[in-house]
């Protein structure tokens, strides 16, 4: 392993004298440079990273003892997480040029905690999309093969992390947008519970799924970023107030009770070799003495229209504010007021936005909410009882984190439902609200990772990544 | 059209009151609530949705709405939410306002107004305001003032119990009166802290079903409310008795032609697709919440107008001008549980200079310069006829206020402007003995009958006694004496 790829041994060089912050940063720096053709940063904070490095390195010297939780971490963020004073565009052709004029609660608290923010990676618009196919920037490649696909919406951060360019990287997870990335580029990617970590200053997708996660090589940093991050937040009343435990400091993990989905690795739609690797592991778990036990899930069905009748529904309101009026997009044609919106916002949105926004609009229409959104919500509420009730016999519930490795650039991007069905496993944690992270297993023989997810229950991040510490 | 056809129908108003509550900050951001300030100054990145903005419910604006709830009798839900409204328009940042819909804070409760008459309430809501669109600075540009989005509200929706105009404009003035009282609103209409949208019908008399109704948007004065009814009732009626339909329309009321013309028809009406405001929590509220605010309420305006007629024995027309406003009948209410038991002097004081001294000064009651106890002190001079009233209102009370500080008592002031009636007996005597002898004549024409010349020799006594004796005492003297 590159020490680049772990905070013990970066910290452990600097304490060593063999490194300095100027020096990981200038790593780091080359590698986006050596890496321009994937695509993945929109952004990068050459002159400032390169300051802060500096600063970094002085007070390293001077004074040791006060070094933030994070200190030598360089970390990306996905286009969706506003970091005051730079742009945050989602990806998107409405948020052209928009500074973002605040700190999320995220960005503010990993600078306090002295992490080095890099850059501002690209994402599919608004975060919707499973590829990264649909961004105004272009597609982002998978740094494993850069034929293929990074995943979405967090494809960039993931695959920014596979490229060696940054330590860790914040994604934002609504359906699966961090875990599905980290599968196809071979990282590991960890969605909190709903409500770990506040949303202040992540553009909403859909409010009641969206989670910010993170991304990188060991869980041990993720832990770390994961305990600067988390916690109650003035400025979001749905982050918990639940104390925030020391994720860096592992608890025991013993031999673990975990429910493997059958339905989910026996589903003809799987990719054989992703049958097969799951398998292997689920093996492994076994031999290392974990009690493995196979499972009925009989709500698959109801999990892909369940999940976007609802999130279409919140974004066709959270994206509502983006009318070119205050910020973003104004369309140059004159007309009516209605005229102005409807027109800056055709030029402002991508297909794809435009699709979800109106099929939130419809299940949301008068005679249709009942049907779709007060239907979508009664499933929702089953799905989640039924995995808070294995959750409650089970400490993990392991399963694909997709059913199909990274397609090539360009495969299917013009078939929603392919594209939306790539989401099937991930979807479940963000229905109920669970903590789940994907892990790497073996690449696919197509170059792409495979990732195995693992789901724990509510608030049970400590448990979850002190167990994937040990696997 | 002719008062027999109008006699016909009967008019059925709705109302939609929207009352903007007084907190310091806005319904879900620390921005301050202001009005007259310079535009776009109390916008932060919450006001004006930025993307990544949360709000942050305003805890006052809960305790101010379950007040209003409480004093009107309705039933608190304990777990109320708030959904998000959606359509766009220019002063509408979010594209959807906060609003609640399935779950109002506030259900059922009632207003009695003039004297007996019953006004259900359907519920109330809490939500927010939004901007303001000013059309007419520019010639080609519609300006946005984005202060008051955001500004909390409660809007308190009546069933159609509403049948005159008048009664419309009776429960607009008592809901003023009692958001005042609970001091949850300063009530405003002219700055537009209350408004209303009032929905109009009409239907022939007797008829059960009620007719088709219209709405006129955003009233904020009550006379143009009653214009606006007033039309509508003739408009509607007319369109019937031509065999027209009324057409379920949104209207505009124009106070200068005094006409309702349509904003959007039902078509054009909007699918606001409410839907839970997700970004929130559920608004709990424990049952000690409400409790503690159940005994913090204040005496109502009708209550006290009541106990002012009962207890205090009051007209009913004092009682009302003294509950007019709470800092008066909380005053009137200080004085008179005090020793001195003439409430009505009291009352008068209050009416014919407390009150219009603090409506000249624009203070409030409470701020008085004198004190209470002055106050009293000055009342007790006339019951205890020490000083007569005319002089006490026309001479002493001015001195009281020119001169407060200055002396120790209303008494001693009286006394250094030698204003006290004097009623010593020995010196009255003398001083009518003096006048008999000055005027030997007109004593013996008393004597014989003209009884009329008693007005002449008081005269001359309040001539020589510059007022300051006790007039009716020495009435009786002189009567005592020419009777000798």
């Amino acid at each position: 392993m590159k020490t680049s790829q772990s905070l013990a041994a970066i910290r452990s060089e600097i304490k060593a004298g063999n490194l300095t912050m100027v020096q990981i940063v200038n790593e780091y720096l080359n590698n986006i440079e050596f890496t321009k053709e994937l695509n993945l940063y929109v952004e990068v904070y050459r002159d400032e990273v390169l300051e802060k490095a500096e600063a970094l390195d002085l007070k390293i010297k001077k004074s040791p003892n006060s070094l933030g939780k994070a200190w030598g971490m360089v970390v990306s963020l996905k286009d969706v997480i506003a970091y005051k004073g730079h742009k945050m565009t989602a990806g998107s052709k409405i948020l052209k040029d928009y500074v973002a004029p605040y700190h999320s609660t995220v960005a503010e608290r990993l600078v306090n905690e002295d992490a080095i923010i890099i850059g501002r990676v690209n994402c599919d618009e608004f975060a919707m999309g499973s590829s990264n196919e649909r961004s105004v920037y272009g597609v982002s490649c998978n740094a494993l093969n850069k034929e293929l696909v990074p995943g979405g919406s967090s494809g960039a951060s993931a695959s920014s992390v596979q490229a060696d360019t940054c330590l860790i990287s914040l994604g934002s997870d609504t359906g699966g947008s961090v875990r599905q990335p980290a599968s196809f580029c071979g990282v590991t990617g960890v969605k909190p519970s709903y409500g770990r970590i506040s949303r202040h200053g992540l553009i909403a997708y859909a409010s009641s799924f969206d989670q910010i996660g993170v991304l990188g090589h060991q869980v041990e940093d993720i832990s770390i970023a994961l305990e600067v991050i988390s916690g109650s937040d003035e400025y979001d009343v749905t982050a918990s107030k639940r104390e925030v435990p020391a994720y860096s400091q592992p608890l025991e993990s013993g031999n673990k009770k975990i429910a493997i989905f059958k339905s989910a690795i026996e589903n003809e739609g799987i990719d054989p070799e992703i049958k097969e690797e799951t398998l292997k592991f689920i093996e492994k778990l076994k031999s290392q003495g974990h009690q493995i036990e196979l499972l009925d899930f009989e709500y698959f069905d109801y999990v892909i229209p369940a999940y976007y009748v609802m999130t279409t529904a919140e974004a066709s309101s959270n994206l509502a504010r983006f009318d070119g009026i205050r910020y973003g997009h104004r369309t140059e044609t004159s007309g009516s007021l209605t005229e102005m919106y409807a027109n800056s916002r055709t030029e402002g949105f991508g297909e794809e936005v435009q699709a979800r926004i109106l099929l939130g609009t419809y299940v949301l229409s008068a005679g249709y909410y009942d049907s779709y959104f007060g239907k979508a919500q009664k499933i929702r509420r089953i799905i989640r009882d039924r995995l808070i009730d294995v959750l409650n016999d089970f400490d993990f519930i392991g399963l694909p984190t997709s059913p199909m490795p990274a397609w090539k650039i360009g495969s299917i991007v013009d078939d929603p439902v392919q594209n939306y069905l790539a989401d099937i496993y991930t979807v479940l944690a963000n229905l109920a609200g669970l903590p789940a992270a994907s892990i790497p297993l073996k690449n696919h023989s197509n170059g792409s990772g495979i990732g195995f997810q693992v789901m724990a229950g509510k608030f049970k991040e400590h448990e979850l990544l002190s167990f994937l510490g040990t696997i | 059209m002719n008062a027999s056809v109008l006699d016909k129908y009967e008019l059925v108003v709705g109302l939609e009151v929207h009352v903007q509550l007084a907190t310091q900050t806005k319904a879900f951001c620390s921005d301050a609530v202001s009005f007259g300030d310079d535009a776009n100054t109390h916008t932060s990145v919450v006001s004006l949705a930025h993307p990544g903005t949360l709000p942050r419910l305003n805890e006052k604006q809960i305790e101010y709405a379950v007040r209003l709830g409480l004093a009107l009798g309705c039933e608190i839900d304990r777990e109320s939410r708030f959904d998000r409204k959606n359509y766009f328009y220019a002063d509408l940042p979010k594209g959807y306002q906060t609003t609640q819909d399935a779950r109002p804070i506030a259900i059922g409760g009632e207003m009695t107004i003039l004297g007996n008459k019953k006004i259900r309430l359907h519920h109330i809501h809490m939500e927010e305001d939004a901007g303001k669109s000013i059309h007419d600075l520019d010639p080609n540009l519609s300006m946005i003032d984005l202060n008051r989005a955001g500004t909390p509200l409660l809007e308190i929706v009546t069933e159609p119990d509403f049948r005159s105009a008048e009664e419309v404009e009776a429960f607009m003035y008592q809901m003023r009166q009692l958001v005042r009282y609970l001091e949850v609103s300063d009530g405003n209409m002219e700055q537009g802290s209350m408004r209303c949208d009032c929905n109009v019908s009409v239907r022939l008399k007797g008829a059960k079903e009620f007719g088709e109704r219209c709405e006129v948007k955003n009233m904020n004065s009550m006379k143009f409310a009653k214009m606006a009814i007033n039309y509508e009732f003739r408009r509607q009626i007319q369109l019937l008795e031509q065999g027209d339909v009324v057409l379920r329309n949104t209207l505009n009321f124009n106070p200068q032609t005094g006409i309702t013309t349509p904003l959007r028809s039902k078509e054009d009406a909007h699918d606001y697709r409410y839907f839970p405001d997700l970004d929130q929590l559920p608004v709990h509220i424990s049952k000690e919440f409400v409790n503690t605010i159940k005994e913090q309420l204040p005496q109502l305006p009708w209550e006290l107008k009541e106990t002012f007629q009962k207890k205090y024995g009051l007209s009913s027309y004092n009682a009302t001008l003294l509950t007019e406003e709470k800092g008066a009948a909380y005053y009137f209410l200080e004085l008179a549980e005090q020793d001195f038991t003439n409430y009505k002097s009291i009352a008068n004081l209050m009416i014919n200079k407390i009150m219009p001294w603090a409506k000249e000064q624009q203070q409030k009651v409470v701020d008085f310069v004198l004190s209470p106890t002055d106050c009293l002190s000055f009342l007790e001079l006339i019951d205890k006829q020490l000083v007569n009233n005319s002089t006490a209102y026309q001479k002493l009370w001015p001195e009281l206020i020119k001169q407060k500080g200055q002396y120790e008592t209303p008494l001693a002031l009286a006394e250094k402007l030698d204003l006290i009636q004097k009623s010593d007996s020995s010196a009255v005597e003398s001083i009518v003995a003096e006048i008999l002898t000055a005027h030997p004549q007109k004593v013996d024409a008393y004597k014989k009958g003209k009884k009329g010349l008693i007005g002449f020799f008081m005269g001359d006594f309040m001539k020589k006694t510059k007022g300051k004796y006790n007039p009716k005492e020495a009435q009786q003297l002189l009567v005592k004496a020419l009777s000798k």
